[in-house]
């Protein structure tokens, strides 16, 4: 694993990068969902990513990695997210998405509780800080 | 079922997610992971179909759709990237979870939406959040290496 102790590290660039990605994703999904349904625009959702795939492959010539157990996770990776945004649908429609967003959104407490646990990460004061205030504006910014 | 047992599924799926994220990158590369993610995906695809179809759906919302998901496996091959940088999932998944702060910038800048004040607080509690989950003291990590050179 390559770390960095320079002031902008490399990971935080990519991180930056995702919001970005992603952040134009939510805006795309927000246009699309106005003719759409959620299960709809799911489809079309992984059918987009087979493109990236494909790429991401031909880059790679072919040559993708074959460690069975780093597969299985990656598997797994995808199978729980498409899951878990159906739980999500399937609960928007019986509740409102103002109340059902929100809620979903404090996802990412159980992914640093698990870290804390299985990976023994330990985040310091400022992070833990950090991430109180970005739950807040995750539900905030879901309403 | 209650809506709630639907939310707390989608909550457990996605926190544990995180954990798969870091624990495949530790194994194999960001673009592997792209790849076994999206057929991860693609196993839900024929579930999803009986559920329903695509008729009806104009070609614009269809092309929209198609780049929506284009733009998501660009920002999952950005996050696993970020992961296998080194970066902790701990920090990395809430730090990304920030990503409808630039949602809510797009959709001021081009759909005219107008965010409330409520919002403009969410907008600012995520700048501040995102930078403090940011932090790694450096003189201690500057220490540690030190230490580690030493024969």
């Amino acid at each position: 694993m390559q770390t960095d102790n320079r002031r902008f590290p490399d990971w935080l660039w990519y991180a930056l990068l995702c919001i970005f990605w992603w952040g134009l994703w939510g805006f795309l999904s927000k246009i699309g969902s106005v003719a759409a349904s959620p299960l709809q625009m799911q489809i079309l959702f992984t059918l987009g990513m087979l493109p990236v795939a494909v790429g991401m492959l031909l880059h790679m010539r072919g040559k993708l990695d074959r460690d069975r157990v780093g597969i299985s996770y990656g598997l797994l990776s995808g199978i729980a997210t498409g899951l878990g945004t159906l739980g999500y649908f399937a609960a928007l429609r019986k509740q409102d998405a103002s109340v059902v967003t929100p809620l979903t959104g404090v996802f990412p407490i159980l992914t640093v509780a698990l870290a804390f646990v299985v990976l023994r990460e330990r985040l310091n004061k400022v992070q833990m800080g950090g991430m109180l205030l970005a739950l807040a504006s995750i539900v905030i910014l879901s309403t | 079922m209650h809506w709630m047992i639907y939310a707390g599924i989608a909550i457990v799926l996605w926190g544990v997610n995180g954990l798969f994220m870091k624990l495949g990158t530790n194994r194999v590369s960001a673009r592997s992971m792209v790849i076994w993610v999206t057929a991860g995906f693609v196993v839900l695809l024929p579930w999803m179909w009986r559920l329903t179809g695509l008729a009806g759906l104009s070609t614009r919302v269809i092309l929209v759709g198609l780049i929506a998901g284009a733009v998501n496996g660009l920002g999952n091959w950005a996050v696993f990237a970020c992961l296998e940088k080194g970066a902790k999932a701990s920090v990395a998944i809430p730090l990304t979870a920030l990503y409808p702060l630039w949602t809510v910038a797009l959709a001021t800048a081009f759909l005219r939406e107008r965010p409330t004040a409520l919002q403009w607080i969410g907008i600012a509690l995520a700048v501040a959040g995102g930078a403090m989950l940011s932090y790694e003291p450096e003189p201690a990590a500057a220490h540690k290496e030190q230490l580690s050179c030493v024969p």
